[in-house]
C-alpha cells in the first residue's frame, strides 16, 4: 500500500475497465491474504455489512443496511482511548490502536459521501487518531445503487444513487450485469488493481448514465433542500416540531445510531474492582437522549420538540457547520423510526405553510 | 448565517502521529484559595510550555470522575495559571476536595477568547455575573498591565448578594485604573434595607440592589464600545437587549456562553449551537453571531 495516498490526491493513472465479475471477486479474494475483507451480506431479511471469508458470501445487489460501514468499521461505535494508572501517582497512556489493514467492499453513494462527511468532523481543525489511522488502513470500494427503497432521497441532496465524488474512496463498481465497470479512484488503488480488462469508453459511459437515469427514474422521495438555513431559522416555533415530537417521537435515539453522519460521541470512565485502573472509553450518542445538553443548572434541548428539531434541521440545513448538508439521503432515520418520523415530510410541512 | 468577526486560532499544527488531543496534561495544584462558598480558585503549574489568552477554556478533570470545561480565571504568566471553579456537579464538586500539592489531568486550552486585538484604543465595557466573573478576570489583568492601550474600562458585576462576589480582594487594585459597579438582587448581611443602594459598612462599598441592568445607563455606552458580558445566559440576554437599546451595535458585543462539552475540539457534538461548535468556534461570540438562535436565551 502507498503510504500517503489515502485520498488519492497523488497523480496516478485513473482507468476505467470491464472486468467480469467472476474475474473480479476472484481478484477480491486474493486480497484475503493481505486484508481483512468487509462487505454486505444477507441475514435473514436484512442486509449487513460484516467480515467476510469468500466473495461467495458476498451480497452485492442490495438496497440498504441498518448500520453505515462507515460508522462500523472505521470510525468505531465505542472505543478505548486511554488507560490511567495509579502506582505513584497517576499515569496516562493512550490505549494501543488495533487497526488492520481492511477492505470494504460494495459501499453505496451515500454511505462513501457519508465517509466524506465524517471526515470534516475528525480529520478536521483536531484530528482523531484513531479515525486516521483507520482511513488509511481501509480500501473503500463503492458501488453505484442497483436497487432504490422506499425511503432513498439521495438525489434530492446529491449524494447518489450514483457516485459524483472524485476522490476520498478507492475504486468505483457499476453493475453492467456480467461485469462490473471498475474505475480506479486512488493511486493505491492503481497500485492494487492490477487486471487486465476492456478499456471501458464512451459506449460505456453512456451506458452508465443510462443506468443512473434508471435508478433516478425510480426514487420517488424526494424534497427540496434549496434555502432551507433561512427557512428553518424562521420557523423554530412551527407546530410541526412540537405535534410531531408529542405525537410520535419516543427519544429512543434510533435515528441517530442507524445515520451514517451522526459524529457524536460520550466519553466515560471504567474504573477497574480493584480501583487502580481506569479505562477512559468513548462510544456513540444522541441529541435525542435527555442529558445530551444538560449542564449544571439547566438543559438546553429539555423538550422533545427541541431534541427532535435538532437532529432534523442538523441534518437538512445547518449547512453552515461544514458547509454541506448533515444529510447524505439514505433515508435510514425514516425506515428505522418506529413511529415512521420522516425528516422530508417534516420539511415538507414547513414549506408548505 | 454565520460571519467570523475574528477568528478562532487553532492548534492546527498538533500533530496527531505526536499527540492524541484528547489526552490529558498531568497538572500540579500549587496553590487553592477559598472564594466565596463552593468557589475556590486553583492556581496550577505543568511541565510542559503552556499558553493561552483571556477566555479560552481547559478541559479539567480527573480519571474515573471525568472532564469539565473550565474557563482561565488568569492565564499562563510565568508557567503557572488558575482556574476559579464553584462546585456544583459531579467533576467540580470533587475537585472542591483537591488541596495544595495534588494532581489532576486537564487538556486545552481551547476555544476563542475574548476579542482583546479589537479591543485596544477602545472603550470597554465589561458585564459579568456570578462566576461569571473568572472568564472576565483575564481580561481585566490584561487590561491592568497595559491600561494604556485602553479607553474607559467600566466593570459592571452582579451577583446574588455581597457573599457571592468574587475577587472581591483584589477590586481595590482594580478600583485604581478602572471604573467598579456593584450590584447584588439581595442583601443577606445588612437587612433589612429600603433604599435602592446599601453600603457595606465594613469594606466601605457601595452597591446596587437589583439587576446589573439597571446600571447600564449609568455607563452609557456607546456605538464605539465594546461590551463583554459574561453570566447566566438570562442574565446576558437582558444585558445583550440593554445594550442595544443604549445604541451598542450587535457586532461589538461579545458574549461567552456555556454547553455542555465532552471533547473540547468539535468532535463529539454536544456543544452544537444550531451548526456552531461552542467549544471551537466560541465560547466567546458576538452577539449577532447567535442572536436568536434555538435552544438559547439570546
Amino acid at each position: 500500500m502507498s503510504g500517503n495516498g489515502m485520498t488519492g490526491e497523488n497523480a496516478f493513472r485513473s482507468s476505467k475497465k470491464l472486468i467480469p465479475k467472476e474475474a473480479f471477486f476472484h481478484w477480491l479474494d486474493s486480497l484475503r491474504k493481505r486484508f481483512r475483507l468487509l462487505g454486505p451480506v444477507k441475514e435473514g431479511s436484512q442486509t449487513v455489512f460484516r467480515d467476510i471469508g469468500s466473495s461467495k458470501e458476498l451480497s452485492m445487489d442490495y438496497g440498504s443496511t441498518m448500520l453505515s460501514p462507515g460508522k462500523l468499521f472505521i470510525y468505531k461505535p465505542k472505543e478505548e482511548l486511554f488507560r490511567f494508572s495509579f502506582n505513584k501517582g497517576a499515569s496516562v497512556d493512550e490505549t494501543p490502536l488495533t487497526a488492520e489493514n481492511q477492505v470494504i467492499v460494495g459501499v453505496h453513494a451515500c454511505d462513501t459521501n457519508a465517509i466524506l462527511y465524517l471526515d470534516r468532523t475528525f480529520l478536521g481543525g483536531y484530528r482523531d487518531p484513531s479515525y486516521e489511522t483507520r482511513r488509511k488502513n481501509t480500501i473503500i470500494i463503492s458501488l453505484n445503487c442497483t436497487q432504490v427503497t422506499p425511503n432513498c432521497f439521495c438525489s434530492s441532496v446529491g449524494s447518489g444513487p450514483f457516485l459524483r465524488a472524485y476522490k476520498g474512496y478507492d475504486i468505483l463498481l457499476t453493475d453492467f450485469d456480467e461485469s462490473y465497470l471498475v474505475e480506479i479512484k486512488s493511486r493505491r488503488a492503481a497500485d492494487l488493481f492490477n487486471m487486465e480488462g476492456k478499456a471501458a469508453g464512451s459506449k460505456e459511459m453512456e451506458i452508465k448514465s443510462e443506468k443512473e437515469k434508471s435508478m433516478l427514474d425510480q426514487i420517488t422521495k424526494k424534497v427540496d433542500v434549496e434555502g432551507l438555513d433561512r427557512l428553518f431559522l424562521e420557523n423554530m416555533d412551527h407546530p410541526v416540531w412540537r405535534h410531531t415530537a408529542e405525537a410520535r417521537c419516543l427519544s429512543c435515539s434510533n435515528c441517530v445510531m442507524v445515520c451514517p453522519t451522526c459524529f457524536c460521541y460520550h466519553i466515560t470512565d471504567e474504573t477497574t474492582m480493584d480501583l487502580k485502573m481506569v479505562k477512559r472509553i468513548r462510544h456513540l450518542d444522541a441529541c435525542q437522549d435527555i442529558r445530551f445538553a444538560e449542564v449544571y443548572g439547566g438543559n438546553f434541548r429539555s423538550q422533545r420538540a427541541a431534541r427532535l428539531r435538532q437532529f432534523v434541521t442538523h441534518k437538512m440545513n445547518q449547512t453552515g457547520q461544514y458547509g454541506v448538508p448533515g444529510t447524505v439521503g439514505c433515508g435510514r432515520c425514516i425506515t428505522w423510526c418506529p413511529t415512521g418520523i420522516d425528516l422530508t415530510e417534516m420539511t415538507k410541512e414547513i414549506q408548505r405553510s | 448565517m454565520v460571519s467570523h468577526g475574528h477568528r478562532p486560532h487553532r492548534d492546527d499544527e498538533r500533530n496527531s502521529a505526536i499527540m492524541n488531543p484528547l489526552k490529558p496534561l498531568k497538572a500540579r495544584i500549587t496553590d487553592v484559595r477559598s472564594e466565596v462558598a463552593e468557589v475556590r480558585t486553583y492556581a496550577f503549574s505543568v511541565d510542559s510550555v503552556f499558553s493561552a489568552r483571556p477566555g479560552q477554556f481547559n478541559m479539567v478533570g480527573y480519571p474515573g470522575v471525568g472532564e469539565a470545561p473550565v474557563s482561565f480565571s488568569s492565564v499562563p504568566h510565568k508557567g503557572s495559571f488558575e482556574h476559579t471553579i464553584k462546585a456544583v456537579g459531579r467533576v467540580t464538586g470533587f475537585l472542591s476536595g483537591f488541596k495544595k500539592g495534588d494532581e489532576l489531568f486537564l487538556r486545552g486550552p481551547y476555544g476563542r477568547g475574548w476579542p482583546m486585538k479589537n479591543a485596544e484604543g477602545k472603550d470597554v465595557l465589561l458585564i459579568a455575573g456570578g462566576v461569571g466573573l473568572a472568564p472576565m478576570r483575564p481580561v481585566v489583568q490584561r487590561i491592568l498591565e497595559e491600561r494604556e492601550l485602553f479607553g474607559d474600562v467600566n466593570l459592571i458585576y452582579g451577583a446574588r448578594n455581597e457573599q457571592n462576589l468574587l475577587f472581591m480582594h483584589e477590586f481595590g487594585a482594580w478600583g485604581k485604573s478602572i471604573s467598579l459597579r456593584l450590584a447584588v438582587d439581595e442583601i443577606s448581611q445588612y437587612s433589612p434595607v429600603s433604599t435602592p443602594e446599601a453600603k457595606d459598612v465594613k469594606r466601605g462599598r457601595k452597591y446596587h440592589v437589583g439587576l446589573v441592568t439597571d446600571l447600564l445607563e449609568k455607563v452609557k455606552p456607546g456605538p464605539e464600545t465594546l461590551a463583554f458580558v459574561c453570566g447566566p445566559e438570562i442574565m446576558m440576554r437582558f444585558v445583550c437587549r440593554g445594550l442595544v437599546m443604549q445604541g451598542v451595535p450587535n457586532s461589538k458585543i461579545y458574549v461567552s456562553i456555556e454547553r455542555r462539552m465532552k471533547c473540547g475540539i468539535a468532535h463529539c457534538g454536544h456543544c452544537q449551537h444550531f451548526g456552531l461548535f461552542v467549544c471551537k468556534d466560541g465560547p466567546v461570540f458576538s452577539y449577532d453571531e447567535i442572536r436568536g438562535l434555538p435552544d438559547g436565551l439570546l
